[in-house]
């Protein structure tokens, strides 16, 4: 509830005074930065606790629910290794039930505090598209607690930016929906 | 002594430019140093370039004094160039850097034009995977814009117009009365297929980009996947540079300068050709 009221307070405080004013000033930037890192980091809480091995089966499957809200309706993840050029692609709900099903024992998933927000370009039809990217380090163990696969990710996530309205108490107020859209997912040299 | 002295200018320019972080997870620790110095998007590359963020990543308010400040650029700037192949107090680099950050200094914009990706990738051709080198650029439509391709590099293409010898070119020709003969003599042109193009007008360039939407439109070029991205930047007045993709540990990595080659500006004409016929 907290978390609903803070996503609402930030996307109040980027609504725009003049319905018709498309164009971003930088401290409204700033604000939608700030919205679409949220969403970032909702994202990434999201596949530490679907990853773990500890999580439920059902509480699992409702946090994939969750998860691809976060996404447009056609989002896929594009996720390639060191060893190969190959990008295998995934919808999200797949990309997540492959993460729940991967073959180790334990698993420790853990982000690097750093997050990369790039300009915000329009598109033609006017829809704002940035990309923030983060990173990732990935360990898996088996049943003897030996290491058996670690990478380390950057993760490209498209965030797509559009301007809508909705009326409250009869008044309509114009206001930045953030939605993500594809992920690219790339190993990088091990760290 | 040399090589001494500018590894420690190196370290000391990143020390100064970017911060050390790092923070323990488990059993180990996660140093973000070097993910913080690897230019991690191309726009990335273009803010570091202009210094419109600053050493934590954090975009400057075009009112910051120091927002594109050329002092802080040429503090920065070094980082930008692959040291592998640059060092770091090359004679290119300082005519570079010295020459971007003059008072009348240039800088990178997205929509500036005149910068171009190179997109390598593999089809199958005839049951066979090739390469084929996708050249896109930035377009602007609607409210906003869009890539866009502009011509594209496939060795079979290039092997059915080889430029052949004057001499040859020379004995394939209508003479200018044929109009006159009802062109009767116009089945010679069509009679060896791979000098076609002698009977074009001298002013005739094959347009590579039509040959490959044909081929694709015949089913006969189907795509397989991206290998890899690089760009080609002639915004900056007098300069040509390629900006790649450097996946490796150490504090420079990421999006970096891989050629850099001074070039008038009369000489990029005939160059952006080939990106952009």
């Amino acid at each position: 509830m907290k978390k609903i009221i803070a996503t609402l307070v930030i996307a109040l405080c980027v609504v725009g005074s003049a319905m018709a004013q498309d164009e971003i000033d930088y401290a409204r930037k700033q604000a939608i930065d700030s919205l679409a890192l949220e969403k970032v980091r909702d994202l990434s809480k999201y596949i530490k606790i679907v990853g773990s091995k500890e999580t439920p089966f059902s509480e699992a499957n409702r946090v994939i629910d969750r998860a691809e809200e976060l996404f447009m309706s056609d989002a896929e993840i594009g996720v390639s290794s060191l060893g190969s050029n190959k990008i295998t692609y995934y919808r999200v709900r797949k990309y997540f039930e492959h993460l729940m099903r991967l073959n180790y024992d334990r698993v420790e998933i853990e982000w690097y505090n750093i997050e990369y927000v790039s300009d915000l370009q329009r598109q033609p039809d006017g829809t704002y598209v940035g990309v923030i990217t983060i990173f990732q380090t990935f360990r898996g163990y088996d049943k003897e607690g030996n290491l058996t696969y670690k990478d380390t990710t950057k993760k490209d996530i498209t965030v797509y930016v559009k301007r809508k309205e909705t009326q409250i108490g009869g008044r309509t107020i114009g206001f930045w929906d953030v939605l993500l859209g594809d992920m690219r997912v790339k190993e990088t040299t091990n760290r | 002594m040399r090589i001494i002295r500018n590894i420690f200018i190196l370290a000391l320019t990143i020390a100064i430019v970017w911060p050390v972080a790092g923070q323990t997870i488990g059993d180990f620790k996660m140093d973000e140093t070097e993910l913080y110095a690897m230019t991690k998007q191309m726009g990335q590359f273009m803010r570091r370039f202009n210094y419109e963020e600053d050493q934590f990543g954090e975009k400057l308010n075009p009112k910051d004094p120091r927002y594109r400040s050329n002092e802080m650029r040429r503090k920065s700037l070094p980082i930008l160039f692959d040291q592998q192949k640059y060092g770091t107090q090359t004679d290119l680099q300082r005519y570079f850097i010295e020459d971007v950050t003059k008072d009348d200094s240039t800088y990178m914009t997205f929509l500036g034009g005149r910068w171009y990706s190179e997109v390598s990738t593999t089809f199958r051709y005839n049951g066979k995977l090739v390469n084929v080198s996708l050249i896109l650029a930035v377009e602007k439509e609607g409210l906003g814009s869009k890539w866009v391709l502009t011509n594209v590099y496939f060795s079979e293409f290039n092997k059915l117009f080889p430029n052949g010898e004057m001499a040859e070119r020379e004995k394939h020709f209508l003479h200018p009365m044929s109009h006159e003969l009802d062109f009767m003599n116009i089945y010679k042109a069509f009679q060896n297929p791979e000098v076609i193009e002698y009977y074009a007008s001298k002013e005739f360039q094959p347009n590579y980009l039509t040959l490959f939407f044909y081929e694709i439109k015949q089913g006969k070029l189907v795509f397989q996947h991206v290998d890899s991205v690089k760009f080609h930047v002639f915004q900056i007045k007098d300069w040509y540079f390629e900006v790649s993709w450097f996946n490796r540990s150490g504090m420079n990595s990421g999006w970096l300068m891989s050629n850099v080659i001074y070039m008038p500006e009369k000489e990029k004409t005939n160059l952006i050709k080939f990106y952009q016929p």
